[in-house]
């Protein structure tokens, strides 16, 4: 991360670098003009709280989609039969 | 002729339909959102490990190796998506799909685009009410998803369904790490709106 613009008037700069600081600490420069940034900027840091919401919900929104006793539709699972039945004639 | 594939005992692939096929259907579907994407990833899935028979070992459950094909299969599904159109990262900043949230001359939030406040669940709230509302969080951010371009939800499934660390993704999508925040940032910044569009503007069962 060499050139990293300052965020620290910027809230387009401030928002990206509250994406990256989620993932691996910030160089110190960038960390304190990020925390200058999130102290002055309300709508700065209504992004931070609601970008890890999303972030956090992300994975129990995909497993919470799916009915818990949905199976295979029975088309495809007809053409997954052929291809057991068809291993199972080349084995034998 | 090949000689005999003698798999551990615990390997039946006869099986494996009527033992695993919802459940990697169910998981599946959960990640692509379609049910013929999700079908074919399963097909693919067997087609791949009746392949692989010999490589397994019987060092994981078959269920665990079953679920390791499947994983392989969305990312590359992900992978083929994201690079069928190639969307260009590099725009000039008028043109960049910031300029629709943060005003080019100086990086500004645009007064129509300031953030709104969310919700949060009070002590006033009772469980059922933090449930229902759990719950049309999860179903409208799965509705936004499906609405970013297909780099930006190839970036964002990848990074936050399947939790695959961000060089990984890169590898996989062929991006530069600065192209791979940007994505982040802009799948961020749209489905940040489109919930706060379609979940607080929902009617709430007072
Ligand atoms: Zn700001």
């Amino acid at each position: 991360m060499s050139r990293i613009p300052s965020p620290l008037f910027n809230c387009q700069q401030a928002t990206l670098l509250v994406e990256r600081r989620a993932a691996a600490p910030l160089p110190v420069r960038p960390r304190v003009q990020l925390w200058a940034h999130l102290h002055l900027c309300p709508h700065c840091r209504r992004y931070a709280l609601q970008s890890a919401r999303l972030a956090h919900a992300a994975r129990p929104a995909a497993e919470a989609a799916v009915p818990a006793n949905l199976a295979l539709p029975a088309a495809a699972r007809a053409r997954m039969q052929q291809l057991f039945d068809a291993h199972g004639s080349a084995q034998g | 002729m090949s000689p005999p594939v003698l798999p551990t005992p615990a390997s039946d692939p006869q099986q494996w339909l009527a033992r695993f096929g919802d459940e990697l259907y169910r998981f599946a579907l959960g990640r692509v959102a379609d049910t013929d994407t999700a079908a074919e990833l399963v097909q693919d899935t067997f087609v791949s490990a009746l392949g692989a028979l010999d490589s397994f070992r019987g060092q994981a459950s078959e269920r665990t190796w079953l679920f390791v094909i499947l994983k392989r299969k969305i990312i590359d599904h992900y992978r083929r998506e994201a690079r069928s159109p190639f969307v260009p990262l590099d725009l000039s900043p008028e043109h960049a799909p910031e300029a629709e949230f943060f005003r080019p001359a100086d990086g500004h939030w645009r007064e129509e685009q300031y953030p709104a406040d969310w919700p949060a669940a009070g002590p006033d709230q009772n469980r059922a009410d933090l449930a229902l509302e759990q719950q049309e969080f999860q179903e409208i951010l799965q509705l936004c998803q499906q609405r970013l371009s297909a780099q930006q939800r190839a970036v964002f499934v990848l990074r936050f369904v399947e939790e695959l660390p961000a060089e990984d993704i890169c590898k996989e999508l062929g991006l530069s790490s600065a192209n791979y925040w940007v994505l982040v940032h802009r799948a961020k910044l749209h489905l940040r709106r489109c919930l706060e569009k379609n979940w607080l503007q929902a009617p709430t069962a007072a």
